[in-house]
């Protein structure tokens, strides 16, 4: 049973288009393993269409509206779809994710990705070994935030630190706990300059997609040599 | 694999669409002037739409960018795709309005951001997905994969190992979440998911 849930206010901002892509993919990801998120998300996704609609109307001159719909009548269906159109994955996005595809392999395992992160496997790029157990593969939104994925392998944990920035976590696949509690598949999780903790993994892997917005500050002992190095947890 | 874990459902979301019994009927009319755009590309049908829509998209826009141009092109915009897609729309699913607020969230998003020209940047729809069929059919595969499973799978369930015909009786017949049968048989919850995979993997080969 997921536990930690987006807030109110953040699927607010992510169904107003408010929030960044960055963020945007972790929720959309989140809804995707969540069904009861996706029913407040419908929820809010109505209340915002009324709205929309009961707000008072602009003035729209009838030349003006003559003018938008000559246009649009005259734009080409399939010119629009090639070109003009802002939604060039659309026809990919509304095929169904066949479940190989869905796959991604790190050290001869085989996970499987929920559909939003699917459909952004050609974003992943190569893993890379980070300090102890832990791997991490960028991906790339093609816009300027950093979104990663990161295996954490059985029995690994992270020195202890805090957040600069905001960072976002969703476990996609596995058990990851610190001080505040133990996170499983679905679990969202979000992590603040309040949040001090030491993620670790015991006798099961952890799959994570995290997007943050500044490095890792470590705060106890001999970690602190890590902060010079801490962007090595960030890009 | 998480989808394949029957879950208890949660609560219903406590908030209701607070539409009256009068916009009920608009979105009727609404609905029935994009199903007459889509069957019969119907000129008239999508001109009255559009006088209902554009001017409060235009508003929506103003409201948006504090700039009538722009808030003009996101009307063209949202109105060209509602000409072109109307197809897409499924009045089970929602109202006309929450659609078409949906599709202009999207080009507002994507509007913002046009300034950067990054051609690989990821666009609203693959974050909003709500031209797609991908919500719902997160819910239809589970139940489609379960029925195929529950009629087809019978006779080749003798054939699995012991432990995992154990773990997918749990799971299948006995609707378990993965969490439960790993508390169940004392082993760790990764075991059970192996096992599942394995077992399902195990099937579709001999279905195959």
């Amino acid at each position: 049973m997921i536990k930690a849930h987006p807030t109110d206010a953040m699927l607010h901002a992510y169904v107003a288009g408010e929030l960044n892509s960055a963020s945007a993919l972790v929720v959309s990801t989140h809804l995707d393993m969540c069904p009861h998120c996706r029913r407040m998300a419908n929820a809010v996704e109505e209340e915002l269409a009324c709205e929309f609609e009961s707000a008072p109307a602009a003035q729209l001159d009838g030349d003006d509206m003559h003018l938008m719909l000559d246009a649009i009548f005259s734009s080409s269906a399939s010119k629009f779809d090639t070109e003009v159109s802002p939604y060039p994955a659309q026809a990919e996005a509304q095929a169904p994710v066949k479940p190989k595809d869905a796959m991604i392999t790190l050290e001869g395992k085989r996970f499987q990705l929920p559909r939003s992160l699917a459909n952004q496997k050609h974003r992943i790029g190569p893993w890379s070994k980070m300090m102890g157990n832990m791997w991490r593969a960028p991906i790339n939104l093609g816009t300027d935030e950093v979104a990663n994925l990161i295996y954490m392998d059985r029995a690994t944990s992270v020195p202890e630190h805090t957040h600069r920035g905001t960072e976002l976590q969703l476990v996609i696949n596995g058990v990851f706990k610190d001080e505040y509690g133990s996170y499983s598949d679905g679990d969202m999780l979000v992590l603040d300059h309040t949040h001090q903790h030491t993620p670790e993994t015991t006798d099961e892997d952890c799959l994570i997609l995290a997007v943050m917005d500044a490095p890792l500050h470590f705060t106890s002992g001999i970690s602190r040599l890590l902060n010079p190095f801490s962007s090595l947890f960030f890009r | 694999m998480m989808r394949l874990a029957p879950q208890s459902e949660a609560p219903r979301a406590a908030v209701t669409s607070p539409k009256s019994a009068a916009t009920a009927d608009d979105a009727q009319h609404l609905a029935g002037l994009l199903a007459s755009i889509a069957n019969s590309r119907c000129r008239r049908s999508f001109s009255e739409l559009f006088r209902y829509f554009a001017p409060k998209l235009l508003a929506y826009g103003s409201r948006q960018f504090g700039n009538e141009q722009i808030a003009a092109d996101l009307v063209q915009e949202t109105m060209t795709n509602v000409w072109h897609k109307a197809h897409l729309f499924n009045a089970d699913k929602g109202a006309p309005a929450t659609w078409i607020f949906t599709i202009a969230r999207n080009i507002r998003f994507d509007l913002l951001r046009k300034n950067k020209h990054r051609r690989d940047e990821i666009s609203a729809d693959e974050l909003w997905p709500i031209l797609s069929e991908q919500n719902e059919s997160l819910e239809d595969d589970y139940a489609l994969d379960r029925e195929i499973l529950m009629q087809e799978i019978g006779a080749y369930y003798a054939q699995l190992p012991e432990a995992q015909r154990e773990v997918i009786e749990k799971i299948y017949i006995e609707g378990k979440s993965q969490q439960e049968v790993s508390d169940a048989l004392g082993i760790p919850l990764g075991t059970v998911k192996s096992r599942t995979r394995l077992a399902l993997i195990k099937l579709k080969e001999l279905i195959a």
